[in-house]
């Protein structure tokens, strides 16, 4: 390991770590890249598509080049910038993209091959013949460019999310976002101050600077120190703002312990949501490389970022380095560099002013690199200069080429940065989010006393709108520092020079887009996909724009520009869903009798976020087939019990509650007698039918409904809206029952026995409790319950509710006290089955496209009163769909009936203009002995009899199909009736 | 009186209970509740001497508490009347409104922190979007924690209770146990400003 004198390192430690395998040595404090800086090591990784020795270009977030593998197992994680990978003991990396080794890349022939894989190559080649695309072009290319490799297992860290609320969240910790925090800290505002580097301070731990005659470092640990103090401030580092969303909310990253080993018991990485009143950008600002021939080698690095590896972690690739700049900022390097013993061998000033030496180093003005030497790393550099070509040895370059403000968080709600010709960049335009002031380098101030006092009167402003008073803090005065940028972006020549690292994007092919006209913006970016990396073009955007406009002789803001989107740097699919696998994945919902259920050994099914038991299996029963067929028999021939809970129940009461059910209901509601139920359909606002269900009438003001499984929020929350918004003038109060009730299906016609067994001396005969009745009453004892006679399967049924608290006890009694019966539990699979049989809609009819006409219940819609979609249910369109719902059986006993299946008349042509209709529902019904179905068939009521042709051309297949009634079982409803 | 045996909503016969470094969760099935709606025309109803909240409130009484739902509607808790016909009485304490039994239709869980607000405001800013500093005792509002829809009402400054669909009671454990251990765990980072 070899360090220059000072930096930000804990010297008094070690920390091991391995890179491709060899063993090396770094400190607390450092990056995985400058350790490896620190250790000689300037090739890191591969280029993209052509397998280039690359090396660090950055020392931050916006880096390209070093991506690595991190970790090994399950953890590996691929992709990973260096220079943002914080050193920890027993760190483990590797470099990517390349075979066998770092080295020696046999895939560096692409290099070779060059010229067949400029821009818009995938668009020109690999055209013919066209199926080898998708089976041999496209693999290929994927294997031969890429990034890192997945480790194919599960990830196995925790991760966290959580929501924070504050007056101002500070967006960077540099010298503008410290100077934002103190000013709102000492005012009353709650502050967040958040930033993506493990140590506070950004740009004021890269430079020599001093604050009050005193480091930087000492100014920093001031504020932190007063920071932690008070409590209306949160101070957050490792922690990335990665986007701008609505209403003042920011997304962040903080990344809790990706700088251990191991996370132990802590999660990995936490997801916050910020609302924030008012936001400050600090994010500071990313210097720019200037393209030359062979820019890409390991050694060519950002000045900037050599400064920083020489300030911050006292480690510099090469004995000797040279800088070649267009601005002021590549002397700060040189300067620093000397000042640290690192041979200098020349200053390459673009501009023909150069500035005089501000050190013991040569400057050339007005010279240019022209190429550069060196395999696996940078040996020596080309530079022009009047007329001459002069070789200067050097193990590094560092490259200024200006520096771009960080404005991408302005970008996110589509905000369009403004092109400043003097600074030569884009700065935050004034579309961008509500509530968001940028502020120091981010802004456009470039000087250590402009970014303290931006930050410090953007903090003041942007309290100020929530009328919070906040006095300016007493600041230190640094020296003003000049930039002088001058419009220079790239050297011209004819070998290539690189603009995007990442996506192995040169001059050259900037060129080639412009020349085959692809020089709009985004057809530019498309077309050599620049900046379309996982870094976004952080370092690559402005210069190939600027290339471009240079090629068509417009000015940069005339060629236009991209703007960013979230996330500003990668973010990690894990961290996004919060830690929830597996089946925490998304929230269940729990039937009353689930574990009932369970222990029974149903097969459950998703429907919505519902747990619903599919069927249950018994001993011997080896196809799912089997036991819905025994579930379906034993509801027709003996008696069955099914949990329908799930149903959406919704308590209406008031004066008015029959007239507000008028209006939701395309049928007539109020005439129902108290004690009874009407089956129900509603229509939405465009005359679609949307749901059915039950309305049952419990006293002369109170009623209670119930909606499909599915649609239960969605019925109660336009209720609602009826409610307060369409018809306050209505005294009705709706709240939802859903959950309160156990409810079981209790079907099949042994069923009134089963229930007389524990009912409280209620009458069920058929005089006293006919179909269609209702009652409250008591059950087991004195157990308050429900009692609504209506029927699914077709068969003398009833629903019974009891407080859900009991719905498994009830489940169980009804299985004790039926047992002699034959009683049976059985699962939504066999309810189907028996709702089939009987000809009743579910949601594969009420999917939203079927009218009730279609669905044979069109006179369900009311002549007399108006309700919500009735008038639209008239018009034209949907009163002229003549398509009807039909039975459909095989003709051939052992034929098949598949849903989703398209209906065409016997003998027709099958295309779009002569399909009839569709199958909504399918199944095999014990009852009739084959396979039957449902479907919707143009004038499909007039049609019983005739043979038609069901086609599923996704499976080849054709089918003939008799059209029958919708009703295979009891048509005339003497069952459910009896 | 029913022989049959009444479970929780976490399906068991006794509530369920977690500790945690400085946190309590217990389930609280014996929390009967009802909800109460104006009918209209109808006068502000006092149910139980109680003086109905605002929307965003919480009151609690002699035994009984209410927190606002809707416009004109609230719902009343009444501690340790579950198995009562809780809902009968409220009607009976305010005839000219509309009442519906809700105990059976809500997983109560009461979280009660052994070490003042800190922690309670930590968990909270883990599950829901609420602003802590202004979620104050006597504070109730209806959010999204884990996408089921819950009540959270702060009791006091150690003690909020979340109601979540009863059939929602497993998923909402687990998220509430869950954040409660990470409390735990980062017990010694910053608070929420």
């Amino acid at each position: 390991m070899s360090r220059l004198a000072g930096g930000l390192v804990d010297r008094s430690q070690t920390l091991n770590f391995t890179f491709d395998g060899k063993r090396y040595q770094g400190h607390p404090g450092d990056t995985l890249a400058s350790a490896l800086l620190a250790n000689g090591v300037r090739m890191m990784g591969r280029s993209f598509k052509y397998h280039r020795p690359r090396g660090v270009l950055s020392a931050g977030s916006e880096e390209p080049n070093a991506l690595v593998e991190l970790r090994s197992g399950a953890r590996q994680e691929p992709n990973t910038r260096a220079t943002v990978a914080e050193l920890f003991e027993g760190l483990v990396a590797r470099s990517q993209n390349r075979w066998p080794s770092l080295g020696f890349d046999a895939l560096a022939v692409n290099d070779l091959l060059s010229p067949f894989f400029t821009a818009g190559f995938y668009y020109k080649t690999f055209m013919w013949p066209k199926a080898f695309w998708e089976k041999l072009y496209e693999p290929a290319i994927r294997k031969a460019a890429g990034l890192g490799s997945l480790s194919m297992q599960a990830d196995p860290d925790a991760y966290d999310k959580g929501f924070l609320h504050c007056d101002l969240l500070v967006i960077g910790g540099g010298p503008a976002g410290l100077a934002a925090a103190l000013t709102a800290a000492r005012s009353s505002a709650r502050v967040i101050l958040a930033d993506e580097d493990f140590r506070l301070g950004g740009r004021l731990l890269a430079e020599t600077e001093t604050l009050e005659e005193a480091p930087a470092t000492d100014w920093i640990s001031a504020l932190e120190a007063e920071f932690e103090s008070l409590p209306n401030v949160r101070v957050m580092r490792r922690t990335t703002v990665f986007g701008v969303f609505d209403h003042g909310i920011y997304g962040a990253v903080e990344r809790v312990s990706d700088h251990l080993a191991e996370p132990g018991d802590k999660v990995r990485q936490t997801l916050w949501r910020v609302t924030a009143k008012r936001a400050i950008l600090a994010a500071g600002a990313t210097e720019r490389p200037i393209a030359f021939a062979d820019n890409d080698r390991p050694g060519i690095m950002l000045a900037g970022a050599m400064r920083t590896y020489a300030n911050r972690w006292a480690a510099c690739p090469s004995k000797t380095v040279a800088v070649f700049t267009n601005n002021d900022d590549g002397h700060r390097t040189a300067r620093d560099l000397a000042a640290k013993g690192v041979h200098v061998a020349a200053v390459i000033d673009a501009r023909r002013e150069a500035i005089a030496s501000w050190g013991d180093y040569r400057v050339i003005a007005g010279g240019m690199v022209t190429g550069s030497r060196g395999r696996l790393g940078l040996t020596a550099i080309e530079v022009s200069a009047n007329g001459r070509r002069e070789w200067f040895e050097c193990g590094a370059l560092g490259v200024s080429g200006g520096w771009n403000p960080n404005v991408h968080l302005t970008s996110h709600h589509c905000g369009r940065p403004v092109w400043n010709e003097t600074l030569q960049a884009f700065l935050p335009g004034a579309d961008g989010p509500a509530g968001l002031f940028a502020a120091g380098a981010a802004a456009g101030h470039f000087s250590t006393a402009q970014t303290l006092r931006s930050g410090a009167e953007a903090a003041q402003r942007a309290l100020n709108e929530l009328a919070i008073v906040a006095a300016l803090p007493i600041l230190p005065q640094p020296e003003e520092s000049g930039y002088g940028v001058a419009p220079i972006f790239h050297v011209p020549g004819k070998k290539r020079a690189w603009v995007d690292f990442q996506n192995d994007v040169t001059v050259k092919d900037i060129k080639i887009a412009h020349a085959e006209n692809m020089r709009a913006v985004e057809h530019l970016k498309r077309y050599t996909t620049l900046g379309m990396a996982t870094d976004q073009g952080k370092t690559a955007n402005v210069t190939g724009l600027a290339v471009m406009a240079e090629l068509t002789g417009k000015s940069i803001p005339e060629t236009g520009t991209t703007i960013f989107r979230p996330p500003y740097t990668p973010v990690t699919i894990s961290v996004l869903g919060g830690g929830d696998t597996g089946p925490h994945f998304r929230p269940r919902r729990l039937t009353p009798t689930h574990c009932w259920a369970e222990a029974q050994g149903a097969v459950f099914v998703e429907t919505g976020q519902w747990m619903r038991a599919e069927y249950f299996p018994r001993q011997g029963e080896t196809h799912w087939r089997q036991s819905v067929d025994r579930e379906t028999k034993a509801v027709r021939s003996a008696v069955g019990l099914c949990d329908v809970s799930t149903l959406g129940k919704v308590d209406v009461q008031g004066a008015d509650a029959g007239e507000f059910l008028n209006r939701l209901y395309s049928n007539v509601i109020d005439t129902l007698k108290v004690d009874r139920v009407r089956y129900g359909l509603m229509l939405r606002e465009d005359g679609f039918a949307y749901d059915d269900g039950t309305c049952a009438r419990l006293a002369e003001d109170h009623y209670v409904v119930t909606t499909t499984t599915a649609n239960a929020g969605l019925v109660y929350r336009n209720m609602e809206f009826a409610r307060q918004c369409l018809w306050p003038e209505l005294d009705a109060q709706i709240i939802s029952t859903t959950d309160a009730w156990a409810q079981i299906a209790v079907a099949g016609p042994k069923s009134r026995v089963l229930l007389d067994r524990i009912v409280d001396g209620f009458d069920l005969s058929n005089d006293a409790f006919p179909f269609m009745a209702c009652a409250e009453l008591t059950v087991c004892g004195g157990l308050r319950a429900r009692l609504f006679r209506i029927s699914f399967s077709g068969e003398l049924a009833y629903e019974l509710a009891v407080p859900a608290r009991f719905g498994q006890a009830l489940m169980e009694r009804l299985m004790e006290t039926g047992a002699d019966l034959g009683v049976m539990p059985y699962g939504v699979e066999a309810l189907s089955v028996l709702r089939v049989e009987k000809g009743h809609v579910g949601g594969s009819e009420l999917n939203g496209q079927s009218t009730a006409a279609m669905l044979g219940l069109g006179k369900m819609v009311s002549q007399k009163k108006d309700a919500i979609g009735a008038v639209m249910s008239r018009r034209e369109g949907l009163a002229g769909d003549m398509r009807r719902l039909v039975g459909l059986q095989p003709v051939e006993r052992a034929g098949k009936v598949v849903a989703g299946s398209h209906l065409f008349t016997k003998g027709a042509p099958q295309n779009l203009d002569t399909d009839q209709g569709w199958i909504t529902s399918a199944c095999y019904s014990p009852h009739v002995g084959s396979m039957i179905g449902l479907g919707f068939l143009e004038k499909g009521d007039q049609r019983i009899g005739e043979v038609i042709v069901a086609a599923n051309p996704v499976e080849g297949e054709s089918e003939s199909l008799r059209i029958v009634p919708a009703h295979f079982v009891d048509p005339e409803g003497a069952r459910l009736r009896d | 009186m029913t022989d049959l045996n009444a479970f929780t909503a976490l399906a068991a016969a006794q509530p369920r209970r977690a500790a945690f470094a400085a946190l309590d969760i217990r389930e609280t099935p014996e929390l009967a509740l009802a909800s109460l709606a104006r009918r209209r025309g109808s006068t502000k109803p006092a149910p139980f001497a109680l003086h109905l909240p605002e929307p965003g409130r919480w009151v609690a009484g002699q035994g009984v508490a209410a927190f606002w739902v809707s416009p004109d509607q609230w719902m009343i808790e009444a501690e340790g009347r579950a198995e009562e016909n809780f809902a009968a009485d409220l009607k009976q304490a305010s005839p000219d409104c509309t009442v519906t039994e809700q105990t059976d239709g809500w997983t109560v869980f009461e979280i009660v922190s052994r070490s003042g607000a800190a922690p309670i405001e930590a968990l909270l800013s883990k599950l829901v979007n609420i602003d802590v500093a202004n979620f104050g005792p006597g504070s109730a509002t209806r959010t999204g924690l884990e996408d089921i829809s819950c009540f959270v009402i702060r009791r006091s400054k150690t003690h909020v209770a979340v109601l979540g669909a009863r059939s929602f009671a497993g998923s909402l454990w687990h998220a509430l146990e869950t954040a409660a251990q990470r409390v735990r765990e980062n017990a010694t980072s910053s608070s929420n400003p």
